[in-house]
């Protein structure tokens, strides 16, 4: 595997669950709170990936 | 009287004892205080992203005060408890420098450390009767 969306996608994934399950106490509120934190990350990685595209690095 | 002072001791000690237990295996902690669903989130999450690492070929660092970035991701691996040793007892985690994948491995070990540090912090405060 070594797709740079993927492996962003396996990462948020893994985070999400552990921030879901970490603060929220019920199942269906961690699902929730889960799914709003990986669209964060990765429509957040994207959205800083395309505002970074112009720097000259 | 003896009862109450070994009961006391026993309540003052058990929230640490449960921070090692949660250390040491992720999830394991909230397993032994009945948060068995958490426990087992965090047992199956935090082991399959510390294994996924290994597998993109991140390094296990190792403690090098010379080096204080290094040392401080020597930490946050070390944060995973067991995995971390039995990775190292079979020779993975030596890291690939020139892999493609060798710096999303790094983030993925280091992340998997931490986030089991704050599931112990979280063991102690519902061992402590916070939570």
């Amino acid at each position: 595997m070594t797709s740079h969306i993927g492996l962003m996608a396996i990462f948020a994934f893994f985070v999400s669950t552990v921030f879901g399950a970490l603060m929220r106490d019920e199942p269906m509120e961690q699902l929730r709170f889960g799914a709003r934190l990986f669209a964060a990350f990765f429509f957040g990685g994207i959205a800083l990936g395309w505002l970074l595209y112009p720097l000259p690095l | 009287m003896r009862a109450s002072a070994a009961n006391r001791e026993q309540s003052s000690v058990y929230p640490y004892l449960v921070c090692l237990v949660a250390w040491a295996v992720p999830g394991a902690g909230h397993l032994v205080l009945g948060r068995v669903g958490k426990g087992l989130v965090f047992l199956s999450a935090l082991t399959v992203m510390f294994a996924f690492g290994l597998r993109l070929e991140g390094r296990l660092f190792p403690i090098e005060i010379s080096q204080p970035l290094v040392a401080l991701a020597a930490l946050a691996d070390l944060g995973i408890g067991l995995p971390f040793a039995v990775a190292r007892g079979l020779g993975a985690g030596g890291g690939r420098v020139v892999a493609l994948t060798y710096e999303y491995g790094n983030a993925f070990l280091i992340v998997a450390g931490l986030m089991n540090m704050l599931v112990v912090l979280d063991a102690f405060d519902i061992a402590q009767g916070r939570k």
